[in-house]
């Protein structure tokens, strides 16, 4: 049993530990950051493999050592869930993802306002807990713009000041800037979907991705392998934390990250105060560090559980949970997918970029009138591969074939092996409100190779406001797909309840300590300096993938922490 | 090559035919005439081309080589210009899956092909391996669906999900982990392994990408990426 000392122990060294780590270590402060997977390089991810990566999910928490276990409501028992879709190493997701970098709208930040100014209040189903962000777009976006920068984001402005730029995203916010760098060329999945679209008067654009597409900070740039989501990049071209701010945070001095080591809980004495955590190395051993400030930045799960893990006699419903809003509000995208599959042409969608190529947000937010629809919020609607992933395996298993067509046998092989590479799917990313009995708590049956109550997720998106957005956004995205040309057009099934990708919310921020977590900047309210930063502090999720958001809050958190709180520790708002 | 290898490589070369190789020693005469794509490629392709077996049994015993053997290629058939299966070498693949990373799933498979042949036995008075290829699908048809009677751990549907999985993975994961041999996998759909670089040209393509060569983990394949 090992005990130390630092200024600032951070618990996961991904999207949110990276900066930070790097950010306060520039400022001085000592951080130890501890990550329960290893640190690779990017010598580690050549060659590409499609079983490992994708269908083993290599570098993603093993969900039988490392379970979530999940249940469409209280009424049955929960059961492991078979795919984690999130980091298990330094760098954390951004190793893996498909590096979607999206500013929110800026109604996003205030979806519940905007739809009772516009709709009235009774357009909110009844029990949803939708609620404003106590951040505004103009608040963040001077970290949106250190994030695209920093990192290395690719993309076209279609707001640069308010001024509506075409070929660029014209409903996004307004940035001060262009892009660092030009975006990603099209490939065919993209000049189609761009054609379409267009013909119905929607407004496509190159999607805003982590990735460089000119040689960047001594980065080489994209070579267009294909294999991004699910795998590491061969040449470091993918802006992952791992080749951006891990170095940064290397050369700072201040910065020692452990590996393999697992925190089971945070420590706190009589007065309320963190006094550090306690982890479990890589040897089994039994370990302290004592820290003047934790910051809790794992996926979402495992801050809702170490909180509620670490309870007192003082904390006797869990840290920072005097609101009892701790692990509520649980929020997920589901992907509503039309496939375009054509007798024609080839498509070759496993080249280029795999993940959301080319988009078009005409159905997102609040840029459509919902009057009369009957639902509120919208999505991303973009093309890419089946699942993301444009390998074989992947195809195979989330490209349903149309309807009259088996799964298996001699009519199966056939329609695969003709519309392998002849296909694109047209996704959208619902924006699913949150709803406070869809929530995370402890498993009281399974545990994990630690011993511990695995997460548990209580959260069934089939709600009345998502099944009609659903429904209108199939009807979109088919006339999309025919506007393409394709030869055959057919919807894939929706998931049975289970929460999809980009889970958020569990720590909800706020502005008011009796119904949220933590405040604008991840700082709980019930311990000053304990913060808590990443989507599980998400009020809402829009219908963007939430990495760089996640980033500029954390840049944000990095500047008030050592603005203001480094020197006079205590309350932030 | 031991005799015992030898002798294990002539059945399960004869298991992995199926129900066409049965036909041939007499066992199920119907079969052939009942699916003639099936025995086209049971005919063009067993023998020396595909040598299955010398590399089994790191899990499975003869017997439940065969059944599975026979179910992936109902799974994923073989025709002319069409690798199935047989031709992709799944049962090797499964097979060494199951003595390594998937050894947890060992019981899962022992069960469900004891479920699996009691069903058969029940129904149709023959183990799977002797069905001919309608009945076969049949069964398959009853997993999917969840109406085959008898199963507990895993249900029908979990041990027919499970089988379909492992049948793609064996089909399209890299030749490296015992199937899609020669890259038949990839050559039947099109795809060319993971190429360092796609060009602005490649990217505007409209056609069939069949730039040479197909790139594997160690392996770089003859002959060009698009179909055979």
């Amino acid at each position: 049993m090992a005990t130390e000392k630092t200024d600032v122990v951070i618990v996961g060294v991904g999207a949110v530990g990276g900066i930070l780590a790097a950010e306060l270590g520039k400022a001085g402060m000592k951080v130890v950051g501890l990550e329960r997977g290893p640190r690779l390089t990017t010598a580690d991810f050549n060659p590409h493999d499609e079983l490992r990566y994708f269908q083993r999910q290599d570098l993603r928490p093993n969900w039988k050592r490392q379970p979530v276990t999940w249940r469409p409501n209280t009424g049955v028992r929960a059961h492991p869930m078979n795919v984690l879709n999130y980091g298990n190493q330094a760098g954390g997701g951004t190793v893996h993802y498909g590096t979607l970098s999206w500013r929110m709208h800026e109604d996003d930040f205030r979806a519940r306002s905007q739809t009772i100014e516009k709709y009235g209040a009774s357009a909110i189903p009844q029990d949803s807990s939708l609620a404003d962000w106590p951040v505004a777009y103009a608040d963040l976006e001077p970290f949106y713009d250190q994030a695209e920068y920093e990192l290395g984001v690719s993309g076209k402005a279609g707001n640069l000041q308010g001024k509506k730029i075409d070929g660029g995203n014209v409903f996004e916010a307004p940035r001060k800037r262009e892009y660092p760098l030009p975006a990603l060329l099209m490939d065919q999945s993209g000049v189609l979907f761009a054609e379409g679209a267009r013909k119905l008067g929607y407004h496509p654009f190159s999607s805003p991705r982590a990735i460089i597409s000119q040689p960047y900070h001594d980065r080489a740039s994209c070579t267009y392998c294909g294999f991004c989501q699910s795998f590491g990049c061969h040449v470091g071209a993918k802006s992952s934390i791992l080749v951006t701010k891990l170095p940064e945070a290397d050369a700072t001095g201040n910065f020692k990250l452990l590996t393999g080591a697992t925190c089971y809980h945070v420590n706190t004495d009589n007065s309320g105060r963190a006094t550090g955590v306690s982890y479990y190395g890589p040897d089994g051993s039994d370990n302290t560090i004592e820290a003047e400030l934790v910051i809790l930045a794992p996926f979402i799960y495992d801050n809702t559980r170490l909180l509620l893990l670490s309870k007192t006699d003082k904390f006797p419903n869990g840290l920072a949970n005097s609101s009892g809003q701790l692990g509520k509000h649980v929020m997920a995208h589901i992907m509503a997918k039309v496939f375009a599959a054509y007798d024609d042409r080839y498509v070759n969608i496993y080249m280029g970029p795999s993940a959301q190529k080319h988009t078009i947000d005409d159905f997102n937010a609040d840029n459509f009138d919902h009057g009369g629809l009957g639902f509120i919020r919208g999505a991303q609607i973009s093309i890419g591969p089946a699942d993301l992933e444009a390998g074989p395996i992947g195809t195979a298993m989330s490209m349903d074939p149309p309807p009259g067509t088996p799964k298996w046998g001699a009519a199966y092989r056939d329609f695969f092996a003709k519309y392998f590479a002849r296909y694109g799917a047209i996704n959208a990313q619902t924006e699913n409100l949150a709803y406070a009995d869809q929530t995370i708590d402890l498993d009281p049956d399974v545990r994990d190779q630690w011993g511990m109550p695995a997460p548990r997720v209580t959260y069934d998106w089939r709600r009345p406001n998502e099944r009609a957005r659903v429904e209108f956004l199939m009807q979109k995205m088919e006339g999309i797909a025919h506007a393409m040309g394709a030869t055959k057009v057919w919807r894939a099934a929706l998931s049975p309840g289970a929460p999809g990708a980009h889970h958020e919310g569990g720590t909800r921020m706020g502005n008011d300590p009796k119904t949220s977590v933590v405040n604008r900047y991840g700082q709980t309210w019930d311990i000053p300096n304990l913060f808590v930063i990443g989507s599980s502090t998400f009020p809402s999720m829009s219908g963007f993938n939430p990495t760089l958001t996640i980033q500029a809050l954390a840049y944000m958190s990095a500047d008030a922490i050592v603005k203001r709180y480094k020197n006079r520790p205590g309350p932030l708002v | 090559m031991t005799k015992h290898d030898a002798s294990r490589r002539a059945f399960l070369v004869r298991a992995a035919v199926g129900a066409g190789a049965a036909a041939g020693a007499g066992l199920v005469p119907d079969a052939i005439a009942q699916n003639h794509e099936h025995m086209e490629g049971g005919a063009a392709t067993s023998g020396a081309q595909h040598p299955s077996g010398s590399e089994h049994g790191a899990f499975f015993n003869h017997a439940d080589a065969a059944t599975i053997a026979a179910f992936t290629e109902r799974l994923m058939p073989s025709a002319p210009d069409k690798p199935g299966a047989r031709d992709a070498d799944v049962l090797n693949y499964i097979d060494l899956a199951l003595a390594g990373a998937y050894a947890e799933l060992q019981d899962f498979y022992r069960r469900g092909l004891a479920q699996l042949e009691a069903y058969c036995r029940g129904t149709y008075k023959e183990p799977f391996v002797r069905l001919n290829p309608e009945q076969q699908d049949e069964v398959i048809a009853s997993l999917e669906n969840g109406k085959a009677t008898g199963f507990s751990y895993p249900t029908a549907r979990e041990f027919f999900s499970t089988l379909r999985t492992h049948t793609m993975e064996g089909m399209f994961a890299d030749p490296l982990y015992g199937g899609n041999r020669d890259f038949v996998g990839w050559r039947l759909v099109g795809f060319p392994g993971a190429q360092a670089v796609f060009t602005p040209t490649d990217l505007q393509n409209t056609q069939a990408f069949t730039r040479e060569p197909m790139v594997g983990l160690q392996t770089i394949a003859k002959g060009p990426a698009g179909r055979g």
